[in-house]
């Protein structure tokens, strides 16, 4: 458990940082952005409760909007990836069943599980967040590929992240 | 009651759900917002000076292309100081003429800044420069460089001040086409960062690629001809009411450094001027 803590505060430490001053200048294709900080909300495990994961949203969300400019929007999707996040877990889950105070990784359930948990979610924020950008459904089109090109930037760099950096 | 209770315990997750969007939705409502920024100004210091020290940091992987930049304009504003210069008349008198005052006629005083952040890929994006009240940057003071129209300021702090940048789908620009004389309005669409459509130009003349679109001094932000960009697409919309024109941008929003903002020493005068017409009529 103490073991997890760590990891999950070493993890915020370092990519909300990360987020905010390197990837905030990674913009692929002009149209990619790269939202590495979700692995951290991602990876919080399913003994926290919906509330408590749903405020650490809102705080982590309410700092990388200071960075970008848009105060409440990453905050509003964080909040709403949360909200979801228990149900879909529920559905989706392992063949063997979730372990107790697992963190929600690669290395805990294996790969094309976490492509199936994390990926909806990961479209969900994109969407949210270039949507409620947007401000209108005008751009219906280009807001769409942006953010499925974001889902997939930024699923790229949340499975290499974790293939380097979180093996057992 | 005990029903009433159970539901809301029941359902505790869901209503916080509410609850935190609601939140959200307010801070988005009152933020986002074209010309307020109450949370971001009083944050904007802590934020600025980090952004600040980030922004030295990627300075040095940049110092060629800043150095070129400086070093064109520098060649460009040499090129306009030889041709003011003026043939000397056989009669020295007639050069003789004494101007009238010219202390009153300095109407725009440039202020130069750097941009230390700059957003170009969201559908409506800020840059921020570092400077702010301290040094006499007001909301509403126009920002160009050395190309063209790069925003206005929309928000400032002690040491910093947030633009709209030009490419932001509610940042609209008051234009003149430089050949017609005809008023447009710029207005981006959200698509390429290096174009942007010119409204409200009907049919009856004839826009050629490369014409120069210039701002207009309409709104007493910017000076007169100040370019924006060149003409580089005419349509006819189905309607036939306006043209649909594309205008590629002058500035390269992609690799922006240096800009100077624009305080018009006599805005105050002419928006009380403006403030006399009654509001059913402006």
């Amino acid at each position: 458990m103490t073991k997890n803590l760590a990891t999950i505060l070493f993890t915020l430490v370092i990519l909300l940082p990360l987020q905010v001053l390197v990837f905030r200048n990674f913009v692929i294709f002009d149209m990619g952005f790269c939202f590495v900080y979700l692995l951290f909300l991602l990876m919080l495990p399913r003994e926290l409760s919906i509330a408590l994961e749903m405020v650490i949203a809102l705080a982590t969300g309410l700092v990388v909007d200071l960075f970008y400019q848009t105060i409440g929007i990453h905050a509003a999707a964080g909040i709403l990836v949360m909200f979801l996040k228990p149900y879909w877990q529920s559905i989706n889950s392992p063949r063997s069943g979730y372990e107790v105070n697992d963190l929600m990784l690669i290395r805990t359930y294996g790969l094309s599980w976490y492509l199936g948990y994390a990926t909806p979610l990961i479209l969900v924020y994109a969407l949210a967040v270039m949507f409620i950008e947007a401000g209108s459904a005008g751009l219906f089109g280009i807001t769409l590929l942006k953010a499925t090109i974001t889902t997939l930037i930024t699923l790229i760099f949340i499975l290499v992240i974790q293939y380097l950096f979180y093996n057992k | 009651m005990r029903q009433l209770l159970a539901f809301l315990v029941k359902y505790r997750a869901f209503l916080l759900f509410l609850l935190l969007e609601t939140f959200c939705v307010w801070l988005i409502v009152q933020n986002n917002d074209y010309q307020r920024s109450a949370f971001t100004n009083s944050s904007s210091q802590l934020v600025g000076s980090i952004n600040q020290t980030s922004k030295n940091v990627g300075d040095y992987f940049r110092l060629g292309k800043v150095n070129e930049e400086l070093a064109a304009e520098n060649a460009r504003l040499k090129a306009l100081l030889f041709s003011e210069e003026t043939v000397v008349p056989l009669d020295s008198m007639l050069s003789q003429e004494i101007d009238k005052d010219t202390t009153d006629r300095i109407q725009y005083i440039l202020m130069p800044a750097e941009i230390i952040r700059n957003e170009i890929h969201l559908a409506n994006n800020f840059f921020m420069i570092n400077k702010g009240a301290e040094s006499g940057i007001e909301p509403g003071m126009g920002v160009i460089n050395s190309f063209g129209v790069v925003g206005t300021i929309r928000s400032v702090s002690e040491n910093f001040a947030e633009g709209i940048s030009l490419l932001n789908t509610r940042n609209k620009v008051s234009v003149l086409h430089k050949n017609s004389g005809r008023l447009g309005t710029v207005l981006w669409d959200g698509r390429d960062p290096k174009k942007a459509p010119l409204l409200y130009v009907t049919p009856d003349i004839q826009p050629q690629k490369g014409d120069s679109i210039v701002t207009s001094s309409y709104n007493a932000v910017f000076p007169k001809e100040v370019l924006i960009g060149t003409v580089e697409e005419v349509t006819r919309d189905e309607n036939n009411t306006y043209l649909q024109i594309r205008v590629n941008l002058s500035v390269d929003f992609a690799k922006l450094s240096y800009v100077y903002v624009i305080k018009n020493e006599l805005k105050v005068e002419q928006d009380s001027l403006m403030n006399l017409i009654p509001i059913d009529l402006q």
